[in-house]
């Protein structure tokens, strides 16, 4: 007999959380269907949500584990497999093994795996590409605020009556929260965006701030100086509930318009006239992503921003805020569950002594007390020889990691890599031992979007060959190697430990998410959820300023490296591409990497459109072809960072922000080079 | 100020029109310095999207031009022509294009004089019209 | 209303009329098409003008009525639908799309509110078993503006609607008749790739111009766009265009041939109408 069905779940790719149904027929995925009823799609997708059934039927994935033997892969069986994995970690000790996690894979597998680093490793050395988008989002708004998270919801945007938007290309990265950033728009409100890059918001903003790279704090400050000259600060707030007003004050005073147009280059009018209309809104949202984030000084940033709310007290009320835009499907759910370094689930530290014996009491086992290692401390002891082994889930620094002939290194030098994921990625290749594990359609579990809203992905057909959810996978893992408290029937019985030990899911469980979802902080089962954070009181009791001083950027253009090179996205492919590149559709739109250089630029160094040419910084070499544009300004070039044969990240700098440690992508000193015509 | 030369494109059916025009002796007519002929097999063949490409590109005018009803060497070839154009001149209406930027006649072979009338008569249309407005995108 | 739906869906199923009901069913909060296999199911079974029962399945380019039709020829599928998706059922028989040929239909009609929401202009099917055929909407309450306005007005409105424009396709793929397996929408020769927005208004006329005689005005093109561009102020009018032209409306019957692909003599065309 027929059996169809609609499986309703999250979208794979971006923070947007957007839902849609995956149309089953016979057990075979026939087709997307958007959710009409979902808060934020409202039955509508991008391209990428749309075509988001075709890479888990990918022929390329993968259905068994594989062993490498002689350089080759050859498949195992799963028994085998796991006898490996286990006795060669059980070799090292603590120190020398490291866990990455995945943005990619639900909160129970992320709790799964930070689990299992700190309980069957006894290490604290786990940590996930947040680190490279926005390790200084939670730092920094940990320390204004309290709690590093977007502080309102994505559909309060629409209400606003200023939205600014700093180093986000949201059309591109999140379509459907730009969809309410247009809506409000439309209903009147004011648009802000600072980008050196004309993104497509540029064109419908009403005042566009083209800051030279790297000079976010400078154009920051500037607009607070004129604020504060003004007197559009909001008194009230600032005593009330604030507090470090007076250094920031100090601070400010020399960011008058006419410093600041020296160092950005942005007009000192339009700096000026967007002050105005920030401070002069009822509700002002403030949204930005990794152009504030992906910097050395991207803490800084992220406080300055948190700083400009905090003055005109556009926090705690809806449609206001600061909102950090997660870039991954559940980026921010890995975080909140720990996958990270220096805290467990609910950004509980690991050198709090009462955390800690809260973990070892629930867990019943001894666990480590030192913070471990950060994504880029991992590669540079690996590449020490300090490091041995990697277990890496569903992630690809080949590709997304600053300076990836550096990591390459780091990982060929390791006695050990383990590598569970869906596709033989390029990290992949480089892996002792490929475990199979399972899109996002054939398992269950939860994603957190970047509104802090917790929603069941939902298992709609049977994993492909042999592969396994990662839960399972790390589940058997576990129990093979001696551990207890890894006996878990179902997804479900995992959230409701991580409930039990993470104030801020308290009250989640599947019961109460089947429909719609909850956000936290949500701490017992009758709170309805958090729509927006900070309302008459702080996480951390008052918010906080900073004063900051502007920095420049680690590495500047000079004679030898002419061009500052940015890094990002383009709405049609995702992350390292090992899911969007399978995907016809996307394929089809953008085949390959580009960079995007200045009309001028090209005509001076005789280049044209479609042109091959070799950019060069001081850590490598990549070609590419030219796209010759009026979207970069002169003396700034772009380059996607999705691409394999084109990798940006073969030029980027590892330099890091000295809290956060996340890399700086957005601004290195690069050269471009015509290549020699043939003779 | 220059006077403006508008960019005129013509597709012309292989069978009458184009050999309609022959007989005009395009070189004895007055053209506009930029209108390109295009020969086609049929005026059916002429797909909406071309006309649109053809805007897309900075033509100021299109014209079609094929057999009178009846003498369509593949029969009912214009017979679609003719529909399709009242379709595509009511899009592009809505659009905000002027549909008298596109013309369709039928001119036989022998209707030489008919052909150096229509064309001139386009001309000077167009020339009313003004530039194609899409065309300032690339100007700017 | 809904309960009479239920008793009627049982008594095709009870009486063996159709094998299985293809409809909308609610789960959660949510509503989303379901097969009704059993009686007792049918408790959820729910009818919404807001939600269509098919989009073209992708990457297939198929109806899944039609996919339903390929796996299993011989059996009698009851689908409810209403006005919109009757047409749509109609149009895709007529374009050799689906068979139709086991496919019972229990048709719905909409309320007068509910087609004032879809400008929605036929909210009923040729043969309702459940409503009243009430009339329906014609206008848009765009396209009286911008019929009052100038050329250069007009275009001014679409080039800023339609630059909002992320190429997300939904607008085709939410369409039930955009089912070409080369969409000229993807193809380079029309629109640059890998832009957004995408080639104004190229991209877009592609859809207008190709929908022109198969549109059933659903409005679902419209509902799927992220950036809420008003698509269907433009469908609407041309597909009213085309029943002046030619007297014809899609949907409405299997064996009506489009306008677009007949003769003159066979279907002949109003004069006057290329000037
Ligand atoms: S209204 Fe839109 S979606 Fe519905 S048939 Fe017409 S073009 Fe397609
Ligand atoms: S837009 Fe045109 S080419 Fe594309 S699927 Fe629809 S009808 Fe086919
Ligand atoms: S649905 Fe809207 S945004 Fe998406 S391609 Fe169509 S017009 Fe563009
Ligand atoms: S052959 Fe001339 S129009 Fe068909």
């Amino acid at each position: 007999m027929i059996e169809y069905k609609n499986v309703l779940t999250v979208c794979p790719y971006c923070g947007c959380g957007c839902n849609f149904y995956l149309q089953v027929l016979d057990g075979e995925l026939v087709g997307i269907l958007p959710c009409k009823s979902h808060l934020v799609s409202q039955g509508k997708l991008c391209i990428k949500g749309w075509n988001a059934a075709d890479f888990v039927i990918s022929k390329d994935r993968l259905t068994k584990p594989l062993m490498k033997k002689n350089g080759k892969f050859v498949e195992i069986s799963w028994d085998e497999a796991l006898k490996v994995v286990t006795e060669k970690l059980k070799q090292y000790s603590p120190d020398a093994v490291a866990v990455l996690s995945s943005a990619k894979c639900t909160n129970e597998e992320n709790y799964l795996m930070m689990k299992f680093a700190r309980a069957v490793l006894k290490t604290n050395s786990v940590d996930h590409c947040a680190r490279l988008c926005h390790a200084s989002t939670v730092v920094g708004l940990g320390k204004t605020f309290g709690s590093g998270a977007m502080t309102n919801s994505i559909g309060e945007l629409e209400d606003a009556d200023c939205i600014f938007v700093i180093g986000s290309n949201t059309t591109e990265q999140h379509p459907l929260i730009a969809r309410y950033i247009m809506r409000a728009r439309a209903k009147g409100a004011k648009l802000i965006v600072a980008d050196p890059r004309l993104i497509p918001l540029t064109q419908f903003a009403d005042y566009h701030l083209r800051q030279r790279p790297g000079t976010d704090v400078a154009l920051l400050n500037g607009l607070m100086n004129v604020i504060l000259k003004e007197g559009w600060e909001d008194k009230k707030f600032i005593n009330e509930r604030t507090e470090g007003f007076a250094e920031l004050k100090e601070v400010v005073k020399k960011y008058t318009p006419e410093y600041v147009e020296k160092i950005t280059g942005i007009p000192k009018e339009l700096i000026m006239e967007a002050a105005r209309i920030y401070a002069q809104a009822k509700s002002a949202s403030l949204v930005y992503s990794m152009g504030i984030t992906q910097h050395t000084t991207g803490v800084d940033n992220v406080v300055s921003c948190s700083n400009l709310a905090l003055l005109t007290g556009n926090v705690g009320r809806p449609s206001t805020g600061v909102n950090p835009l997660r870039g991954q499907s559940n980026v921010q759910g890995a975080c909140d569950v720990g996958a990270l370094p220096n805290v467990y689930s609910g950004y509980q530290s690991v050198a709090d002594e009462n955390t800690h014996a809260k973990f070892e009491k629930a867990w019943d086992t001894e666990l480590p007390s030192q913070p471990g290692l950060t994504v880029v401390e991992m590669m540079n002891e690996a590449a020490k020889g300090n490091l041995k082994a990697i277990y890496i889930m569903g992630e690809n620094p080949m590709l997304s990691d600053p300076d990836i002939h550096q990591v390459k290194k780091a990982l060929e030098n390791l006695e050990f890599l383990v590598v569970q994921d869906i596709f033989l990625t390029e990290t992949a290749q480089l892996a002792d031992l490929v475990l199979p594990g399972t899109s996002y359609a054939e398992r269950d579990g939860t994603f957190t979007a970047t509104d802090r809203r917790v929603q069941r992905i939902r298992k709609a057909i049977e994993p492909r060959g042999e592969s396994k959810p990662d839960w399972q996978i790390i589940c058997a893992l576990a129990r093979k190697m001696g551990s207890k408290g890894f006996e878990y029937s179902s997804p479900a019985e995992i959230m409701d430990e991580i409930a039990s030990v993470t104030p801020i899911y308290g009250g989640i469980g599947y019961e109460r998410i089947e429909d719609i979802g909850l956000q936290w902080p949500c701490p017992s089962k009758e709170h309805p959820g958090t729509p927006y954070l900070h309302q008459g009181k702080f996480s951390r009791g008052k918010g906080k300023f900073f004063g900051i001083e502007f920095k420049e950027a680690a590495e500047l253009p000079d004679a030898d490296y002419p061009f500052i090179l940015t890094t990002g996205r383009t709405i049609f492919h995702y992350h390292t591409g090992t899911m969007t590149r399978r995907t016809e559709a996307l394929n089809r739109e953008v085949p390959t990497g580009y960079v995007e250089i200045n009309f001028k630029d090209a005509e001076k160094l005789n280049i044209f459109e479609g042109e091959i040419v070799s950019v060069k910084s001081r850590r490598g070499k990549i070609e590419v072809k030219v796209q010759v544009t009026r979207k970069v300004p002169e003396g700034v070039i772009f380059i996607p960072f999705h691409f394999a044969e084109s990798p940006a990240n073969a030029l980027t700098n590892s330099a890091f922000d000295p809290v956060a440690k996340i890399p700086e992508y957005k601004v290195c000193a690069v050269q471009v080079e015509k290549k020699p015509s043939l003779p | 100020m220059k006077e403006f030369e508008p960019k005129i494109i013509g597709f012309c059916c292989n069978w009458c029109t184009y050999a309609g025009a022959d007989l005009a002796g395009v070189s004895r007519l007055q053209m506009p310095p930029d209108f390109r002929m295009i020969r086609v097999m049929c005026s059916g063949t002429i797909d909406p999207l071309f006309v649109m490409e053809a805007f897309q590109k900075g033509a100021d005018g299109i014209f079609i031009g094929g057999c009178h009803i009846g003498d369509c060497h593949y029969q009912t070839g214009n017979h679609r022509t003719k529909k399709r154009v009242a379709i595509l001149k009511k899009i592009l209406s809505y659009l905000g294009i002027d549909p008298r930027r596109v013309r369709l006649e039928w001119v036989s072979a022998a209707e030489g004089q008919k052909f150096a009338e229509v064309v001139t008569d386009f001309v000077a249309e167009i020339k009313r019209l003004g530039p194609n407005p899409l065309k300032r995108k690339f100007e700017a | 209303m809904i309960e009479k739906l239920k008793k009627l869906a049982k008594e095709y199923l009870v009486s063996g009329k159709v094998e299985v009901i293809f409809g909308l069913r609610e789960k959660d909060n949510h509503l989303a098409p379901h097969i009704f296999t059993k009686v007792e199911e049918l408790d959820s079974l729910v009818v919404s003008p807001q939600y269509p029962l098919f989009y073209t399945c992708r990457p297939s380019k198929k109806n899944i009525i039609r996919l339903i039709e390929e796996k299993y020829p011989d059996i009698k599928i009851g689908v409810i639908v209403k006005g919109c998706e009757e047409r749509a059922l109609i149009e895709l028989a007529k374009r050799n799309q689906i068979e139709m040929k086991n496919i019972e239909i229990l048709g719905v009609a909409c309320s007068r509110e509910e087609a004032v929401e879809c400008k929605c202009p036929r909210p009923y099917p040729n043969h309702p078993l459940l409503g009243e055929k009430v009339e329906g909407v014609f206008e848009d309450k765009n396209i009286e503006g911008l019929l009052n306005k100038g050329w250069s007005e007009r275009l001014a409105f679409w080039q800023s609607q339609l630059s909002k424009c992320i190429k997300c396709y939904g607008c085709r793929n939410a369409c039930p008749l955009c089912f070409c397996q080369d969409c000229a929408m993807e193809q380079e020769l029309w629109s640059k790739i890998g832009e957004i927005p995408p080639e104004i208004p190229m991209f877009h006329f592609i859809r207008f111009y190709h929908l022109a005689d198969r549109c059933i005005e659903c409005g679902e093109c419209e509902k799927a766009c992220p950036m809420d561009i008003p698509l269907l102020t433009i469908s609407k009018q041309v597909r009213k265009d085309v029943k002046e032209l030619f007297n014809y409306e899609s949907g409405l019957d299997v064996k009506q041939e489009s306008p677009l692909l007949t003769t003159l003599d066979e279907m002949p065309m109003k004069e006057g109408a290329n000037e």
